[in-house]
């Protein structure tokens, strides 16, 4: 059989996989994965900036919060609004206050990157925290209407059913994710790398630097907003905690858990990330003990995460088994 | 003096005392960013607890001056010894590697903190000697502010001696503008910068103890301080310490009377005079790199 054919059925394997699991394994599982995939598709949007383009952003929660106060806010106010406009709404959320930090977040790399996304996503915090009238403060925007999925004449599907949402999710978060895949693959994904390893290099070739960085950084933002968005509907709720500095770290974590020099890193990261706190929470509150102890583990003995080793152990596997890679390898 | 008159001053006093506190912990963080390039995300960690610590002691032995004295400096050794057995062997993976490696650190320390000592906020009694008020020039200034401002003076007074005058000082200096060059000259500056990281997390520490009875003692203590910290140390520009002592008394004043004049917006101005500060020059009012 040719790879290519290899391929199809293996895609279509995974696909009829995708599709029969919520009559596989349940209303709780279910759940599970819509969260694991909100969570996946938050860390790819977050890997954008720190793997592809070097920019490290302890901020990424308020464009993942903008999202979802955006979905909450136009359900809450909008008595009609069906399900796809409220989401571009929280995706729009998103992208306009990228567009607004972008003329500062563009002129800076490196550490002030870091901590100007820190303490502007702070802000939003205290901001979500203040203003009560709008965003409910502590307690967030909750009980929204979650309308269901309509196209007139051909389908009405209810969303408060969770195999109808898992659906509904996965098609989003999936589309989503292959958007950002195929990007990385595009002349412009080889711009944003560039970016990462040369950026005066990039200049001279003739591309404009800052634009380009600020549109990687509109990408990252809608799509962590796409993430957000669908987590305020999956929950029927959107709270400050969405936007505190530790839904921040979060993609962080996972991204660095998986491998940040890979696409799908971030995605395994958020697996074994949701598998560690699924399974520590059962034994301790202290969910983020763990998560920082994994974390000085990780960055101490496999700073490529869990896709670098792989990738070691395939190239240890290969040189051994390749004529002549043993001389290789004791070189 | 009429009442308005009063108040004003008692606030700028106010936003001097939280000010001064909060140089003493960032500019441990803006000396060790300019010697290392590493943004100690672990620092306010230590500041709050070096304040848990301070109220273990208070509450075994029961003297507040003695809290002073051992809290800061077991922080230090605590801090001292992660410089040591973890960030310093990440050093050669780059910036990133030591940023995340101080996220993880200042969780470690936040749950930590909270599986010993609870999450609710415990308060600290100062010496009855502090307490009260005191009469000064037709005003009253609460005593303990005024010993929280006369201790960071004094502590900045001789780090600033020991900096500007002493041969060590000027190897620090000297590493802060330039780590490679001293370090060809024989210097030893992963010693250096030990005593750097050490003196740094003393200093946080020490503003730990003396924050401790305005605000008690609780595991958001990191956060918030962290926060003003890391605006202080952008906004005066990485490795400036007198853009780190400048922008914090200018917070600690924004800080008085943004709540004294729009209460409910208070903590957004400190980000609004960043953001300004930035978009004019964005490596910070005294930074010379990024």
């Amino acid at each position: 059989m040719t790879p290519t054919a290899l391929r199809w059925i293996g895609g279509s394997l995974a696909l009829a996989a995708l599709l029969a699991y919520p009559y596989l394994f349940g209303i709780y599982f279910t759940n599970v994965f819509v969260t694991f995939g909100i969570f996946a598709l938050y860390a790819v949007s977050f890997n954008l900036l720190l793997g592809f383009t070097g920019l490290l952003s302890f901020g990424h929660a308020m464009f993942f919060g903008a999202g979802g106060y955006g979905t909450a806010l136009a359900l809450t106010h909008f008595k009609s609004l069906p399900l796809l406009p409220a989401l571009v709404i929280g995706v729009v959320a998103a992208v306009a206050l990228a567009l607004l930090l972008s003329p500062l977040m563009v002129r800076v790399s490196g550490t002030a990157f870091s901590m100007l996304h820190l303490a502007f996503a702070q802000l939003m915090y205290v901001l979500a925290l203040k203003l009560r009238a709008v965003t409910g403060g502590e307690d967030g925007i909750g009980g929204f209407r979650i309308p269901p999925f309509r196209i007139p004449g051909l389908v009405n599907v209810d969303m408060k059913d969770p195999s109808s949402f898992y659906y509904f999710a996965a098609a989003v978060l999936g589309l989503s994710v292959f958007v950002l895949w195929f990007v990385t693959k595009t002349p412009f994904g080889s711009v944003m790398v560039g970016l990462r390893d040369n950026p005066n290099r990039v200049a001279y070739l003739g591309f404009r630097v800052p634009q380009t960085k600020a549109a990687v950084y509109l990408l990252s933002a809608g799509f962590a907003g796409v993430a957000g968005s669908v987590y305020a509907l999956f929950q029927n709720l959107v709270s400050a905690d969405a936007l505190h500095v530790l839904n921040s770290f979060t993609p962080v974590t996972m991204t660095m858990i998986g491998g940040v020099g890979s696409f799908f890193g971030p995605i395994l990261g958020a697996a074994i990330f949701g598998l560690i706190s699924e399974l520590t929470s059962r034994y301790t509150e202290r969910v983020e003990l763990v998560v920082g102890l994994i974390l000085i583990i990780v960055i101490m003995y496999a700073p490529q995460g869990f896709m670098g080793l792989v990738n070691a152990a395939r190239a240890r596997a290969r040189a051994r088994f390749a004529p002549g890679g043993a001389t290789e390898l004791a070189r | 003096m009429d009442p308005t008159t009063a108040m004003y001053v008692a606030q700028g006093v106010h936003g001097l005392a939280y000010g001064m506190l909060l140089f003493l912990v960032a500019s441990g963080l803006t000396m060790v960013f300019g010697m290392m390039g590493i943004l100690n995300i672990a620092h306010a960690s230590f500041f709050m607890l070096s304040a848990y610590f301070s109220y273990q002691v208070l509450a075994v032995f029961g003297s507040f001056w003695l809290a002073l004295l051992v809290a800061p400096v077991v922080a230090a050794a605590l801090g001292v010894l992660c410089e040591r057995l973890l960030l310093r062997r990440v050093h050669a993976f780059g910036h990133m590697g030591e940023l995340i490696l101080t996220v993880g650190i200042s969780l470690v320390i936040l749950e930590g903190v909270k599986v010993f000592w609870g999450t609710e906020s415990l308060p600290i009694h100062v010496p009855a000697i502090l307490e009260g008020r005191l009469a000064l020039g037709g005003l009253d200034y609460p005593v303990y502010r005024l010993f929280v401002i006369g201790l960071a003076l004094v502590v900045l007074g001789v780090l600033a001696a020991l900096l500007y005058t002493t041969r060590l000082g000027m190897v620090v200096r000297a590493a802060v503008s330039d780590s490679g060059m001293v370090n060809a000259l024989g210097v030893n500056v992963p010693l250096v910068f030990m005593l750097v990281f050490g003196t740094g997390t003393w200093l946080a520490g020490v503003a730990g103890v003396v924050i401790a009875p305005i605000l008690t003692v609780y595991p958001g203590l990191a956060d918030q301080m962290g926060m003003d910290a890391f605006v202080v140390v952008v906004t005066g520009g990485l490795g400036s310490l007198w853009g780190a002592f400048l922008v914090s008394v200018i917070l600690g004043e924004l800080n008085a009377y943004g709540v004294q004049f729009v209460s409910q917006l208070a903590p957004v101005l400190m980000f609004l005079f960043m953001a300004i500060v930035l978009a004019f020059r964005p490596m910070g009012l005294f930074g010379e790199r990024e």
